[in-house]
């Protein structure tokens, strides 16, 4: 047939049928057989069923009669209509609203038992209501309530009287009925419901299981860039909505504690008024004896998850190894998982509760559990109480306590409590130089305070003494130099005892101001400190005798960490006395003007130690009488490059002038630390060492546990870095502590 | 002649069955499953060539027992691992099936790469082999790139494939026998007319011979992790997973409102309610009860008298619920498992969050009783406007079911949006939509009125943009009906005298229309709520 050799256009969506009607259809008997070229459409149909008898004499029928005759049509199973009962099972009427219905969401679930009574129940609820009274709805309740309690396992008589608010013997009624009931039920539960999907998968393919969750892969897509910043939100936002959680878990409590308040006001009201306590005298005399009583009572707690750890770690118990169904219910109220083959700790109670013997000391007692006599080999003295922990990147930080005994304990002599420390454990976890003394023995007295001591002792109060190095000891210059320095320590010791001993009075710290004179002979004490340290190190490296040397861990490690432990030694005594007084600025002009007046700085100026011509300055101030926190925070070094210099935070803005371009005749110096004293609060921004530092940090830790310390080798240029000033009145810890990093 | 006590599942013979026009007939059917009552043996059977919603059970009396045929022997052990398998099939679909084997080796190997990661390690053992079994078949090419770059969805699809058919009931799965045979089972499977799952099976099976050596491996392949269907959509695509379970209806009555329904396909109504004579459902809330009693004391408590959705049509007694399937778990479940008992290919898989159900309700004295339903997603990637829908069977054949359709269309009107429902259609689901198509498409051709002399002219788009009804089904229709022409170099649509009658008489008879008036609906960007 020629007219087929033609091809017709494909059928365009977008082109314009004409429609033909009646008398002007054309003859198309021409063109049927071009209808082919416009393809045919899949009817939607699974191919076997397409084919299907009664389908196909449907469609055929309607081809042909262009209307469905009754026997054309898809056979069904038949369904008998006409329940006659229906008028007696669907009560009432039901009247159509005007307006569109409209549901809440909220209204769908009400409180109604979803097991439904059958007419076994109605038997039991017969025979029970002879004897008392059971409601069928109650009896669904009861049901309702021990089925949803039990999973795989029933509920046991003692969990049913807890789960049902009943009579005993209705309780047990019912209980036994349930349990029968449910032995002979051959479902899961007596009601009815879809087969839950296992986690496993293994119901993957049960046909009676429905209703999956839909669990969606994580994709992962090929812009990685993208997923890590999506995840990184994800962090974060994590982090803020559980900061949201903390908040108003805070609300919570403040709530509550208003509510209790409340409470208690009106009690006291109530009280009085019963009293006859009109005029208030009653209630002013309960009052004074209240605030003498709570006057030392307050505690210097830190719920920082800091605690220092006290030494009795040999006695350790390990916790009870944990139930089985505790480990692998995943779902069960801790979020906290045992790791397999970890062997845990128990509480310790022993810690808890202690007596004391001494009543002068009993509240010196309590604060020994957190806090200990602290003493700092360099300079060598005594700090009075603090407790030691270890803070960001192993930095060492001192949370010093305020105690009517400061005036007292400042002034022993830190050389008579080495008698204690020598028997005394090291602790692993703290920097080497350090020492935890648990003292026992006695030792000689060689100060008028011998009581105190003695007393102190009987509480067996800890000292916390660092480790000395005996390196400094043996090396002759050390010693000389060390004496102008502990005199000026002294001097200052006591200046800031009377301070302190205000501060105990009337809860604000106020640390005493030294002079400029004493600060430059402090700077000069520490320069020379330091060039002997070196000298001493230099020598070592020459000898290579390491072993006297503090740890014994250290003992196989670098010359690097040795100078390290020196130059900590001379931080430490650096910051320490930078903690004491309050520095003046020695060079800078403005610095000074500013500082003069200022009695009540806590901010500590913070001088670069590393040689005589020191030109930056750096003065902390803080106008805020109630702070009297100090953190030091050492100041990672690079090696080759820069220091970051000493930053100083203050509350009012820290314009103080620095000069960048100093410090550049140290060159001869190998290796210098760098302490800077900030006034930092909780949230302290991270003074971010370079890269370089921090892995040099790393590297001096892990040699010998020297948190971060970092030689120098040149010293170019000076980086300025300021931390915001941060309030901290605001903060009730500062109050009482004064913390401080030592490196 | 055999024994009755010979036939067992299967057996495939002539089974008295009486028509609609109550003439009886001897159909050939197929036995599917065989239990005892009380010493009395019934037969489930199913007419091959007719649809499953008639498969019954029967008396041995029913049974042609002259003309049975058994299956062959080889096929008994997966008979008894309840795969029969026998979707019916003609000769000639069987033989197409076996030429469709010969193409499923390339197949099995692009699955088997494709599989997700925690297989992928048995697969590096077995790829080799399989290479090597595959006489010429283009040894490189498929390795390469495909493997690595596809997307996950897709070799989640084809993983079905591969899952070998051993699997469905766990119980019965015995390793040792399906697979050093594999021929013979296809044989014996070809014979039974179950071509179908013999192809389901080949890659699987294909390679089980293929490693023999690495037996962990292929058990490891086979009965691994099961495959997931897809996560899209409402209909079974693929049922090479139906097992004897599936295949057969496991509820004896309903009883709904004043209804009481003889259920047509298997429904996942909690297992220990399928022995009950009768399954009581509370007509509102559509939630299931073992007895009267139970739905008596449920009535107590319930006090729905409509679907617990928001009305969003009302046109005299008939009204529309909307009813979110994330809002509203229970009864979005609840209507879903009454659903399946009438719709063949509806999956119950998943849950229901993704979907929107809209009910169609009949107003009584006594409340909204559910005429009808259809499901929609609330996204959906396909055009789909419906998913699954289901006019309940006391109201079919009286123009509801084109109502529910017309209301589905009315709904993309507003969306601004053309649709079609999910495939795949069911026969009634095909005569239905046809059925409405053509009289929607028939009345705007005749609705076209000559301008000035002119022939009047309509695009294709035009119409699918006037109906929402998809451009795909608008040709379908218009073929189907025989309407388009070619002539003198275009085509043409042409309305002959027959067809306008039909279309005349077929529109009287249509009394039950939607009224878009009545319509309050505004349609939600679903995109943009999160995940359903």
């Amino acid at each position: 047939m020629s007219k087929l050799s033609f091809r017709a256009r494909a059928l365009d969506a977008a082109k314009p049928l004409p429609i033909y009607r009646g008398k002007d259809m054309p003859d198309l008997n021409d063109c049927v057989s071009i209808n082919r070229a416009v393809p045919q459409m899949p009817t939607g149909m699974e191919k076997e069923e397409e084919s299907e008898h009664h389908l196909q004499r449907a469609i055929s029928a309607q081809q042909v009669f262009r209307e469905k005759k009754e026997s054309m049509v898809i056979p069904v199973p038949e369904a008998e209509s006409n329940v006659n009962y229906y008028n007696r099972l669907y009560k009432g009427e039901f009247k159509q609203p005007k307006q569109f219905i409209h549901i809440q969401p909220f209204n769908l679930d009400n409180e109604q038992p979803d097991y439904d009574m059958d007419s076994e129940d109605e038997t039991l609820l017969n025979r029970l209501n002879r004897k008392m009274e059971i409601k069928p709805l109650q009896f669904e309740i009861m049901i309702d309530r021990l089925e949803k309690a039990s999973s795989n396992q029933l509920v046991t008589l003692q969990e049913a009287k807890l789960l049902l608010n009943e009579d005993d013997y209705l309780i047990k009624a019912v209980y036994d009925y349930w349990v029968r009931k449910r032995k002979n039920c051959r479902g899961p539960s007596l009601i009815p419901q879809i087969k839950q999907e296992k986690r496993d998968g293994s119901t993957n393919n049960d046909p009676y299981v429905a209703f999956r969750r839909r669990t969606e892969k994580m994709q992962t897509r090929k812009n990685r860039k993208n997923d890590e910043a999506s995840y990184e939100k994800m962090l974060k936002l994590r982090r803020e909505f559980s900061r949201a959680i903390t908040i108003l878990e805070m609300i919570k409590r403040r709530e509550k504690t208003k509510r209790e308040l409340l409470h208690l006001t009106l009690e006291v009201v109530e009280k009085r008024y019963h009293l006859g306590d009109y005029g208030g005298e009653i209630l002013n005399e309960v009052k004074i004896n209240r605030s003498e009583k709570e006057l030392y009572a307050t505690p210097a707690n830190l719920h920082n998850g800091n605690h220092h750890k006290v030494q009795e770690c040999k006695t350790k118990v390990p916790s009870p190894v944990s139930e089985p169904e505790e480990e692998n219910d995943p779902d069960g109220p801790c979020a906290f998982r045992r790791r397999a083959g970890c062997q845990y700790y128990a509480p310790r109670l022993d810690q808890v509760n202690h007596s004391f013997e001494n009543s002068e000391l009993a509240h010196l007692d309590k604060l020994r559990y957190r806090h200990c006599l602290t003493t700092l080999t360099v300079p060598r003295r005594c700090i009075g109480f603090a407790r030691r922990r270890i803070g960001r990147g192993g930095r060492v930080i001192m949370d010093r306590i305020s105690t009517e005994y400061d005036p007292v304990l400042k002034q022993i002599d830190p050389e008579m409590l080495n008698g204690f420390s020598s028997s005394s454990q090291t602790i692993d976890y703290s920097s080497n130089f350090s020492r935890t003394n648990a003292s026992s023995k006695h030792c000689e007295n060689r100060l008028s305070l011998s009581e105190i001591l003695s007393n102190i002792r009987s509480c067996r109060l800890q000292c916390f003494q660092p480790r000395l190095l005996n390196v400094q000891d043996s090396d002759s210059e050390e010693c000389t130099s060390r004496k102008p320095g502990q005199t000026v320590n002294n001097k200052r010791v006591s200046a800031a005892s009377v301070a302190l001993l205000n501060t105990s009075k009337n809860g604000i710290s106020v640390t005493g101001g030294i002079t400029e004179e004493q600060f430059q002979t402090h700077q000069q004490q520490l320069v020379q400190m330091q060039r002997q340290q070196l000298a001493q190190l230099q020598q070592k490296q020459q000898s290579q005798h390491s072993s006297q040397q503090t740890h014994p861990k250290a003992q196989g490690s670098s010359t690097s960490d040795c100078m390290s432990k020196t130059l900590d030694s001379a931080s430490a005594h650096f910051a320490a006395s930078a903690v004491v007084s309050a520095p003046v600025p020695s060079r800078s002009e403005s610095a000074k003007e500013q500082n003069t007046g200022h009695n009540n700085i806590n901010g500590v100026v913070q001088p670069s130690g590393t040689s005589k011509t020191l030109y930056s300055t750096n003065m902390a101030l803080s106008s805020n009488p109630g702070i009297s926190a100090v953190q030091l925070v050492r100041t990672v070094g690079h090696t080759t490059t820069n220091h970051l210099i000493p930053a100083l935070c203050t509350s009012s803005p820290p314009t103080l002038p620095m000069n960048s371009s100093c410090l550049t005749n140290a060159v001869h110096l190998n290796n210098v630390s760098v302490v800077s004293p900030v006034n930092v609060h909780i949230n302290t921004r991270t003074s971010a060492p370079s890269p370089t530092a921090l892995k040099l940090a790393t590297v001096a830790a892990s040699m010998d546990r020297v948190p971060k310390v970092t030689p120098s080798s040149a010293i170019s240029s000076i980086a300025r870095e300021n931390h915001e000033p941060e309030r901290l009145g605001l903060n009730g810890i500062a109050e009482t502590t004064v913390a401080m990093e030592v490196t | 002649m055999a024994e009755v006590g010979e036939i067992i599942e299967g057996c495939r013979l002539p089974v008295l069955r009486r028509n609609q026009d109550n003439e009886d007939e001897w159909p050939l059917a197929e036995i599917l499953s065989v239990k005892d009552i009380s010493g009395r043996k019934l037969f489930y059977v199913h007419y091959i060539d007719f649809n499953k919603r008639l498969d019954e059970w029967v008396t041995h009396e029913r049974l042609d027992l002259k003309k049975i045929q058994f299956p062959k022997k080889e096929a008994k052990t997966p008979t008894k691992n309840g795969l029969p398998g026998s979707r019916p099939g003609s000769p000639e679909r069987e033989v197409r099936k076996t030429l469709d084997l010969s193409l499923q080796p390339a197949s099995a190997q692009a699955s088997g790469k494709t599989l997700p990661i925690p297989v992928q390690i048995t697969l590096r053992f077995n790829l080799p082999k399989e290479r090597e079994a595959i006489p010429g078949g283009e040894p490189d090419q498929p390795l390469s790139s495909s493997s690595c770059l596809q997307p996950n969805h897709r070799s989640t699809k084809r993983k079905v494939e591969v899952v070998s058919p051993a699997t469905p009931v766990p119980s019965e799965t015995a390793p040792a026998s399906v697979f050093p045979q594999p021929l013979l089972f296809l044989s014996s499977h070809l014979q039974n007319g179950s071509a179908r799952r013999a192809v389901a099976a080949q890659p699987g099976r294909k390679r089980k011979s293929n490693c023999l050596g690495t037996d962990e491996d292929s058990q490891d392949s086979s009965d691994g992790i099961p495959s997931a269907p897809r996560m899209t959509g409402s209909l079974v695509s693929d049922r090479s997973h139906d097992d004897i379970v599936t295949r057969m209806k496991n509820i004896e009555c309903i009883e709904l409102g004043r209804h009481r329904l003889k259920p047509w396909y298997f429904s996942p109504y909690p297992q220990e309610l399928t022995t009950l004579p009768v399954l009581y459902l509370c007509e509102f809330c559509l939630k299931y009860g073992r007895s009267l009693k139970c739905l008596q004391r449920h009535l107590t408590k319930c006090d729905l008298r409509h679907p617990p959705g928001n009305e969003i049509y009302r046109k005299g007694t008939i009204s529309f619920f909307e009813i979110d399937g994330r809002k509203n778990k229970s009864y979005s479940q609840n209507l879903c498992l009454l659903a399946k008992c009438f719709l063949d290919h509806k999956t119950l898989y998943y849950d229901t969050d993704p979907f929107l159900f809209y009910v169609m309700t009949e107003y009584d004295c006594k409340g909204f009783h559910i005429v009808g339903y259809f499901s929609k997603e609330k996204e959906s990637t396909e055009d789909y406007n419906v998913a699954c829908i289901l006019t309940l069977p006391p109201y079919q054949r009286r123009g509801y079911g084109k109502l529910l359709i017309e209301f589905s269309y009315e709904l993309s009107k507003v969306e601004g949006k053309t649709g079609t429902p999910e495939k795949p259609l069911s026969d009634l689901g095909l005569l239905s939509y046809r059925s409405y198509w053509s009289q929607t498409i028939l009345e705007i051709l005749m609705g076209l009125k000559s301008e000035s002399g002119e022939r009047p002219q309509i695009t294709i788009n035009e119409i699918s943009e006037i109906t929402s009804i998809k451009k795909e089904d608008v040709i379908s229709t218009l073929q189907y009906l025989n309407l388009i022409n070619y002539y003198k170099g275009q085509y043409i649509l042409t309305l002959s005298e027959d067809i306008v009658d039909g279309h005349e008489r077929a529109m009287l008879k249509r009394l039950l229309r939607i009224d878009s008036k009545c319509l309050h609906f505004t349609p939600k960007d679903w995109s943009k709520r999160g995940k359903w």
